[in-house]
């Protein structure tokens, strides 16, 4: 087997699925699993049948890891609370998240340490989503007595697609609304990550760099480019980029942390860091941008097929792209196998997925390397990414979003490089503004001459004729 | 001279280039006012003019229903045009909280 990993993160991805579908206890699937591993000792010098009951017991892994994430630990905040539940609460525990400034109310993440009610308290674990209509001032690790009534989120729209499942594939069951700042108060001490507090600081030092050089329009597009950010990209910027396909790129991806990389390991070599240390310092800054960017499912991919190229240059091996990208898969779904029905998760992987698979038969076919013309080659190797890309993700597209945008093919060809550019040039800003400010100022006109191109360009290409149609 | 490498000497390049371009486009504003609106993205890409805005337009933003883009359309016709965005407010079906909502999505000449 040539490509072990991918063929067992199939069958896991198989099993997690099949865990969706039909309701097993998860003690049958552990007496089945036992009996296979049995049987696969058995024959395990077998070369038929041991590949076959390996593959077997990864999926029947999958069933288990997904039945498993559905069980709530005893101490989880969700068993204390009833489902009409009307009672006040007081809540002990950190803040685990920024706040996030949304169109109508801030909402934060809260990390539950101690519930009480009514005289009687409990140590309990598990996250809730705090929502507020007023801002307040608060910031990651800091701890906080929270008073009020907490409810479930409503479910909404298709099972599996709602927002109580969006919420609950991050761990939430519950919600505190505030509405008094008299609700929230501040108890001694920080708690949480000393990195990811590093990160946050940092995510805002840079936020802080891009609003200063930038007005509102500009800003907003550049730090949801480079920081993944997208509190400040106005609803219409984001909705013409659906509409043109190229909304990928307000999205920090594999394509951002490929960049990351790329400038820290020159950044290293300027210094003529040895080899091996310029590797691992950049592995350390892939993890640091990962948590800036808030570790959503396409940076990890990146970050881990990242580390796990650096790591085959470190150890001189020949890296395979559908191992690591099955290694990223596998990284992702073990920690919480419910990501896979995430339409981000699906969206990463399957477009990455079509560009390894399809591009180079797609190039073999036309014939693409007999092309002389450096121009006409780029151009075509531009297109055919873009084409393969789209084959890959057209269908998740169109069922979850409604939209079909044929238009996707040619944008992406002229808005990526673009979009490239901008990147590069605003992590340059990013950098130059942490050692000298003033340089910033100075970077800050033409990218903001390439991000009105950029969104003057997106804007034409969708006024085509069938640029796109609604489902 | 300076003993460095062709992948320094890029990102050197790189470098200057940006300054070079930041430096010309700044000196282009200072000399030409009308320069600005070539470098800073106008306000029609990112908002929608509330008082050019037809039905079709308003009801393709999906975050609008069809009922409350014909009210909107309905109410500036009868007065004539939108003079804040705070007017919006006085259209049926767009209270306080739904006007924090859909007021980004505006502007007003």
């Amino acid at each position: 087997m040539k490509k072990p990993l991918a063929a067992l993160i199939l069958f896991y991805c198989l099993g997690i699925i099949l865990g969706r579908l039909i309701l097993i206890n998860f003690w049958v699937i552990m007496f089945v699993g036992a009996v296979v591993f049995i049987v696969a000792g058995i024959f395990k010098e077998n070369n038929y049948i041991f590949p076959v009951l390996v593959l077997f017991l990864t999926l029947l892994v999958g069933v288990g890891s997904l039945r498993n994430s559905y069980l709530l630990p005893g101490c989880h905040i969700s068993k204390f609370v009833y489902y009409q539940d009307d009672s006040l609460y007081s809540l002990s525990g950190f803040v685990d998240s920024v706040m996030e400034v949304k169109s109508d109310h801030t909402e934060f993440i809260f990390r539950v340490r101690e519930i009480q009610a009514k005289q009687l308290k409990w140590h309990c674990c598990g996250k809730i989503l705090v929502k507020s209509g007023n801002t307040f001032e608060l910031n990651y690790g800091d701890n906080l007595l929270l008073i009020g009534r907490l409810s479930r989120p409503y479910s909404f729209g298709m099972i599996g697609r709602s927002y109580k499942d969006f919420l609950a594939r991050q761990g939430i069951y519950l919600v505190m609304s505030i509405s008094d700042f008299r609700q929230i108060i501040r108890l001694p001490g920080n708690s949480g990550s000393n990195l990811i507090k590093f990160s946050f600081n940092l995510r805002a030092r840079l936020e802080k760099i891009i609003s200063r050089s930038f007005d509102g329009l500009s800003g907003g597009i550049l730090a949801a480019m480079v920081l993944g950010q997208k509190r400040n990209v106005p609803w219409l910027v984001n909705n013409y980029m659906v509409r043109s396909g190229t909304v990928h790129i307000l999205v920090v991806s594999g394509f951002n942390v490929g960049i990351v990389a790329f400038m820290v390991n020159l950044l290293f070599k300027i210094f003529r860091l040895p080899h091996k240390i310029r590797i691992i310092l950049t592995i350390i800054c892939l993890f640091i941008y990962c948590l800036i960017t808030g570790s959503s499912n396409p940076v990890v991919r990146a970050t881990v097929m990242g580390v796990i190229f650096l790591s085959a240059y470190l150890l001189k091996r020949d890296p395979d792209i559908y191992n690591s990208l099955s290694l990223a898969a596998l990284f992702i779904l073990a920690i919480n196998p419910r990501q896979l029905f995430d339409i981000g998760f699906q969206l990463s992987f399957i477009s990455v997925l079509a560009i390894v698979y399809l591009y180079p038969k797609l190039k073999c076919l036309i014939h693409l390397q007999d092309c002389k013309l450096k121009i006409v080659k780029f151009a075509a190797e531009g297109f055919l990414v873009s084409l393969s890309a789209w084959f890959g993700t057209f269908g998740i597209i169109a069922f979850n979003f409604h939209i079909v945008a044929p238009i996707t093919v040619l944008a992406n060809i002229f808005i990526v490089p673009l979009a490239t550019v901008i990147t590069l040039c605003g992590f340059t800003l990013v950098i130059s503004g942490l050692l000298c400010p003033s340089l910033a100022s100075l970077f800050s006109l033409p990218i903001s001459l390439l991000i009105n191109l950029l969104l003057s360009l997106n804007a034409a290409i969708i006024r085509i004729p069938f640029a796109y149609f609604y489902l | 001279m300076f003993n460095l490498t062709g992948e320094e000497k890029k990102v050197i390049l790189f470098l200057l280039f940006l300054a070079f371009c930041g430096l010309a486009l700044s000196n282009l504003i200072k000399i030409n006012n009308r320069i600005e609106k070539l470098i800073y993205p106008q306000v029609q890409l990112a908002k929608v003019d509330l008082n050019k805005v037809d039905l079709e337009q308003l009801t393709e933003l999906k975050c609008i229903s069809a009922k409350l883009a014909s009210r909107i359309i309905e109410y500036r016709n009868s007065i004539q045009k939108f003079s804040n965005l705070e007017e919006l407010m006085d259209v049926r079906g767009v209270g306080k909280k739904n006007f924090q909502k859909i007021k980004a999505l505006f502007f007003i000449e």
